[in-house]
């Protein structure tokens, strides 16, 4: 008598994998953090005897006064006109360093669109003094 | 004679690529989350100008409630109270990698005297290579 074996044929389970790779989805949706890891660069100048410091007499000096408020060399501009000012220096002594000097009281972003004014105009040359080394230069008459 | 109607066909949904499109969408999301130390919210300033920040640069966020947040980059950041709390934090990293990257994430809206009192730090302990956060600016600015 011939035997008749019933063969189950191979399969994989695959029903479930979809599941569980939504869940996997659902995860790393909810965990992703689309966080900005672009900004602006800018270095301190290193504590060299022998680099030439800024001097503030020959530099560019622009002010932020205010909110979206400039003086440059003591007079006042909007950002456009900060943009051709320091432009057009740049190209008669592209050395020329520039210093922003913010006061205390305006908002972070204005200081920011300043230093991307002068970046857009590949200013090489930037220093952003911190309060105490403003104090120092005013001490030593170099700023009104 | 007997006709032979044909096997009634059962109704599948077809399951097998589902696997392969979610597989996909999961190596996308896996590629593209950053686990950031600093999950602090900020509503960052824009800029044109933009350049890619290093990858395990400390992190310094302050939001507009003068909050400051501290991370070295690798391990969650904590609070600090007031900025000259960072000066011993800030010294011993630059100390074990002399040009350590600090990148400040500060709200728009914030006072710049708050931005002042962390450079100052960082420059008074010896840090060189600074990072401002910010989003892209669609307009350029000066035109």
């Amino acid at each position: 008598m011939r035997i008749h074996r019933y063969r189950t044929p191979a399969v994989v389970p695959t029903a479930s994998m979809a599941d569980i790779a939504f869940l996997l989805i659902i995860f790393f949706m909810l965990t992703a953090v689309y966080s900005s890891t672009r900004g602006l660069e800018f270095a301190f100048p290193k504590d060299d005897p022998n680099q030439t410091n800024v001097q503030p007499q020959e530099a560019i000096h622009i002010k932020i006064t205010g909110d979206a408020q400039y003086t440059v060399d003591r007079t006042p501009m909007t950002i456009q006109q900060l943009a051709g000012y320091v432009d057009q220096k740049m190209k008669q002594a592209p050395d020329k360093p520039v210093i922003i000097h913010a006061l205390p009281d305006v908002p972070y972003y204005s200081m920011i669109d300043v230093f991307d004014v002068l970046r857009q105009l590949k200013v090489q040359n930037v220093s952003v003094p911190t309060q105490t080394e403003i104090e120092r230069w005013r001490f030593f008459g170099y700023l009104e | 004679m007997k006709i032979h109607r044909e096997r009634s066909v059962t109704a599948v949904v077809p399951t097998a690529s589902m696997a392969d499109i979610a597989f996909l969408l999961i190596i996308f999301f896996m590629l593209t989350t950053s686990f950031s130390p600093v999950k602090t919210s900020v509503d960052l300033p824009e800029s044109v100008e933009r350049a890619e920040v290093e990858q395990n640069a400390a992190i310094v966020a302050i939001t507009t409630q003068n909050q400051i947040v501290f991370s070295d980059g690798d391990n969650p950041g904590f609070n600090v109270n007031s900025a000259d709390e960072l000066g011993p934090h800030i010294q011993s990293l630059v100390r074990a990698v002399p040009n350590k990257q600090f990148v400040i994430k500060a709200d728009r809206a914030v006072r710049y005297q708050s931005v002042d009192a962390v450079l100052d730090q960082l420059r008074r302990n010896g840090a060189k290579n600074i990072g401002l956060l910010t989003e892209q600016k669609r307009a350029p600015a000066g035109s």
